[in-house]
């Protein structure tokens, strides 16, 4: 009876001590850019920091679609357009504040993705890829083509009153709340009937759809939901930018990194993508600033996924789950 | 718009339409072997295209010829990629999102090896009938696709004997059709595999070296090509030559009326447009099987 | 004895063992059924004859050389055939397409067609329909074509795996008949059949499998009433299986 006891409460105090680890994280992540007020000196990491936290969200959601479901999506950063374009015209033709509308256009977003995903989704695998593909094509020959957005010269907009040495501190916290909010979701998702449900449908599809799971709504969903995020952080990061340009936004590099990240940090996980973000952020920039950015960046993306992709498939938090080595703050499956 | 001028559109969508079912069909019979989607397809071609370049540069090759060169160069490469990158793969985990984002990694290899030697300045060969143009009564046909949509056809059909008359062209179709029933046979699926690969690449290398002088080509823009070719090879059913063949025609001709009435900017769109609308419409394409193998 | 497998072990990918140290004799000249419940591991044991599958340990022995370890192709060449459950034909070719697959790993054309020519006589139906595509057939014309294909290369041994399988009484009938013209003319055949009764009617020999192993055989007529083959279809067999599973 006793024994019992004990190890109820050593269980509570091992969840409350990882939950209050991160917490106390997170609580640091927050006060950290008020240092700025002190040095003046931060810009750099202010930056580094909001760039790895908007990936952070963008990866958490892309893994739901493609982690937890098994549909790889090569198209993902036309939500990141979307959000982008829909807060960019609010702002420049009715002056409204991206911080204000960046939620709706997630939801655009996720309309977008709904709607795409009825058609996309009908199909399995291979010509759903396929799709996102064109998905993206198609929206930027759009925009390529539409003149109120200034077509492929793109627009430029409003720059935020603040001074220099501050500006970088509302986006700090705005990309914060959302890689909270990514991965918050992708936590409720993962332990939820919904991410079983998924996990079954990227296991075998025909057999989850013969246990009575409804795959095509799910798989709908999934995609809808994994465009929220992107859609919010487009419209952030166009208003950081001031500047919106079809070819910036729906680069192939992008969506490359959304897969690459999660990949790198265990496809299907939850911390995953988390891991991935920064792993792979930090080793881009030591590349950078050692030996320059040039093509070859890009090849070393590839190669970098390829051997991840055939010696640690399952990711560096899957990986070292596999073998009982990862450390417990960050077994959040 | 007048019968001649629809006429002359048809004419420019038809002289185009061979090259696109070229670049297709090597797309298409990949996946019809071993399932697989080879993103990095595209990627291919502009490496033929720029083998087709420097040759054209530096030794006066004619692109035309330059064929003979890609093909071979291609086919090897290709055999060699599908030993060093698919050969190794537990066949259970080729159908799936892991091939995908392998060919995927490969795109980008060959994209950023290709920018850090050949830079991204916008390429063409411009040998002398790249720009000229064979005129009878008021119509006109550029000599450049003209030639390149002849020699695509003709090795589409070389493509399809080879399938129906030789021995190992048969082995490669009973394992497009059935792959345990190939292996029942005597049939080495996994070379097989290895000679479709080299095969569909080796189509691409042929398709790239007219590339070089029919479009200006630069490492970035596989990804354009190949959200073209796969929404082809979707809408004329993955994995069937018939479909590529026919679907390339549909959609050049229609994209060269969309440039007509719209403008050039607007035709690739034609491509993107009629894969959503298959999918709505019938999922497996015009001639393809209703249900993947997994 | 033509065909002997000792102490089998085999698996698919990763997974567990599917065949569990089974050992196996089949006669020259007999008709032999290999009967047992799902999961016993009977379609394995084919696929590992024949190659399809490699063993993981055990050997296997053929007219007195080893052939556990080969390739398809060269298993074919040794002289055993092997029809498949699904059948396996290629659906977009046609018929003679088809049969004429049944003789890829020989070279010489003439011997093929000649070999065709004889085993259209046995189905006739197949030479009313040679030009068709073979996903027109009907499933009693297409397991006489995947049975035909697999008799181009004239085997000693043919393997068939449940032949009776989706077919109407009448026509499953049609196909055991022809099973034994095959075997008057002195081919040793293996059959499995989850229909107990119609495999054993046919066979002179019987084996039964559970679980991975060979549990015991006999003469055919015999094995259908052995009150060992109730307990292995239903009741007793469960409680031990989840008693004796981990």
């Amino acid at each position: 009876m006793t024994r019992n006891r004990v190890q109820t409460v050593d269980k509570t105090s091992f969840m409350k001590s990882k939950g209050t680890f991160l917490g106390a994280f997170i609580v640091l992540l927050a006060l950290f850019p008020l240092l700025q007020f002190v040095t003046g000196s931060l810009n750099y990491w202010l930056y580094m920091f909001l760039y790895t936290f908007m990936y952070i969200a963008m990866s958490s959601s892309w893994n739901i679609i493609g982690g937890y479901a098994g549909y790889v999506s090569l198209g993902h950063n036309v939500f990141f357009a979307i959000g982008a374009y829909f807060s960019g015209i609010l702002l420049v033709y009715y002056k409204v504040s991206p911080f204000l509308t960046a939620p709706f256009a997630g939801l655009v977003a996720m309309v977008v993705g709904l709607a795409v995903g009825l058609i996309s989704l009908r199909t399995r695998g291979s010509a759903f890829i396929i799709s996102t593909i064109a998905m993206i094509m198609l929206v930027k020959i759009s925009l390529d083509n539409w003149d109120y957005v200034g077509g492929a010269s793109g627009m430029s907009g409003p720059f935020l009153q603040i001074s220099r040495e501050y500006s970088k501190m509302p986006f700090y916290y705005a990309m914060l709340l959302i890689a909270m909010g990514a991965v918050y979701t992708s936590y409720r998702i993962r332990h939820s009937k919904f991410g079983l449900g998924l996990r079954a449908i990227s296991q075998d599809e025909t057999k989850a759809e013969v246990a009575g799971i409804p795959t095509s709504m799910y798989k709908i969903l999934a995609f809808a939901i994994s465009g929220l995020f992107v859609g919010i952080a487009g419209a952030l990061w166009g208003y950081y930018l001031t500047y919106l340009k079809p070819d910036i936004f729906l680069t192939i590099g992008i969506a490359t990194h959304m897969v690459l990240m999660t990949v790198l940090g265990g496809k299907g996980t939850v911390a995953g993508p988390v891991v991935g973000s920064i792993a792979f952020i930090a080793i881009n920039e030591y590349f950078v600033t050692e030996l320059g950015s040039t093509e070859l960046n890009i090849a070393a993306t590839g190669l970098l996924l390829i051997l991840v992709l055939l010696f640690f498939p399952k990711g560096i938090v899957g990986t070292l789950k596999e073998r009982g080595k990862l450390p417990a703050v960050l077994d959040w499956d | 718009m007048t019968l001649t001028e629809a006429l002359q559109v048809l004419l420019l969508g038809i002289t185009l339409g061979g090259v696109y079912a070229l670049m297709a069909s090597g797309l298409t019979l990949v996946f019809g072997v071993m399932r697989i989607v080879n993103i990095a397809h595209a990627s291919l071609m502009i490496v033929a295209a720029y083998i087709s370049f420097q040759a054209f540069k530096l030794y006066d090759l004619d692109p035309i010829l330059s064929i003979f060169i890609t093909i071979p160069v291609m086919f090897l490469f290709g055999a060699g990629l599908y030993k060093l990158l698919f050969a190794r793969l537990p066949s259970d985990a080729r159908f799936g999102e892991l091939t995908v984002l392998l060919t995927f990694s490969l795109a980008l290899i060959v994209e950023g090896v290709l920018g850090y030697f050949f830079t991204n300045t916008y390429r063409s060969s411009n040998p002398s009938y790249a720009t000229d143009a064979i005129s009878f009564d008021t119509l006109y046909l550029p000599r450049g696709q003209f030639y390149a949509t002849l020699i695509s056809v003709g090795l589409i059909l070389l493509l399809w004997a080879f399938l129906q008359f030789t021995r190992t062209g048969n082995a490669i179709r009973a394992t497009m059709q059935n792959p345990t029933a190939a292996q029942v046979v005597g049939v080495n699926v996994e070379r097989m595999s290895m000679i479709a690969f080299g095969l569909g690449t080796g189509l691409g290398g042929a398709a790239g070296a007219m590339m070089s002088f029919l479009f200006t080509f630069y490492p970035g823009k596989h990804w354009e090509w190949v959200a073209i070719l796969l929404s082809l090879i979707v809408l004329g059913g993955m994995g069937s030559l018939l479909g590529a063949l026919v679907g390339s025609f549909v959609l050049t001709i229609s994209a060269a009326y969309v440039s007509y009435f719209f403008g050039p900017t607007w035709s690739p769109l034609t491509f993107f447009l009629a894969l959503f609308v298959i999918l709505l419409v019938r999922p497996q394409g015009m001639f393809g099987k209703k249900m993947e193998a997994a | 004895m033509l065909l002997e497998l000792e102490n089998v072990m085999a698996g698919y990918g990763s997974g567990p063992n599917i065949l569990k140290g089974l050992s196996l004799r089949v006669e020259q000249g007999q008709i032999h059924c290999i009967i047992g419940p799902n999961g016993a591991g009977k379609s394995t044991l084919l696929k590992v004859i024949c190659g399809l599958l490699r063993p993981r340990e055990g050997t296997l022995v053929f007219k007195g050389e080893a052939i556990d370890g080969l390739r398809t192709d060269q298993v074919l060449k040794k002289g055993i055939s092997f029809v498949p459950q699904d059948r396996s034909l290629f659906p977009d070719m046609t018929v003679k397409e088809n049969l004429r697959m049944g003789g890829y790993i020989l070279k010489d054309r003439g011997r093929v067609e000649a070999r065709i020519e004889k085993i259209v006589e046995m189905f006739p139906i197949l030479k009313e329909r040679s030009s068709q595509q073979a996903k027109t057939l009907s499933g009693g014309e297409q397991q006489m074509l995947a049975t035909g294909r697999a008799l181009v290369l004239e085997p000693e041994l043919i393997m068939l795996d449940e032949p009776s399988m989706g077919l109407a009484p009448k026509i499953a009938q049609q196909i055991f008949e022809s099973i034994e013209q095959l075997n008057d003319e002195g081919m040793t055949i293996i059959l499995v059949e989850q229909n107990a009764r119609k495999g054993l009617e046919c066979a002179s020999w019987g084996h039964v499998l559970d679980l991975g192993t060979h549990r015991f055989e006999g003469p055919a007529d015999t094995i259908l009433n052995d009150p060992r083959i109730q307990e292995l279809y239903l009741g007793k067999r469960r409680q031990n299986h989840q008693e004796g599973q981990a």
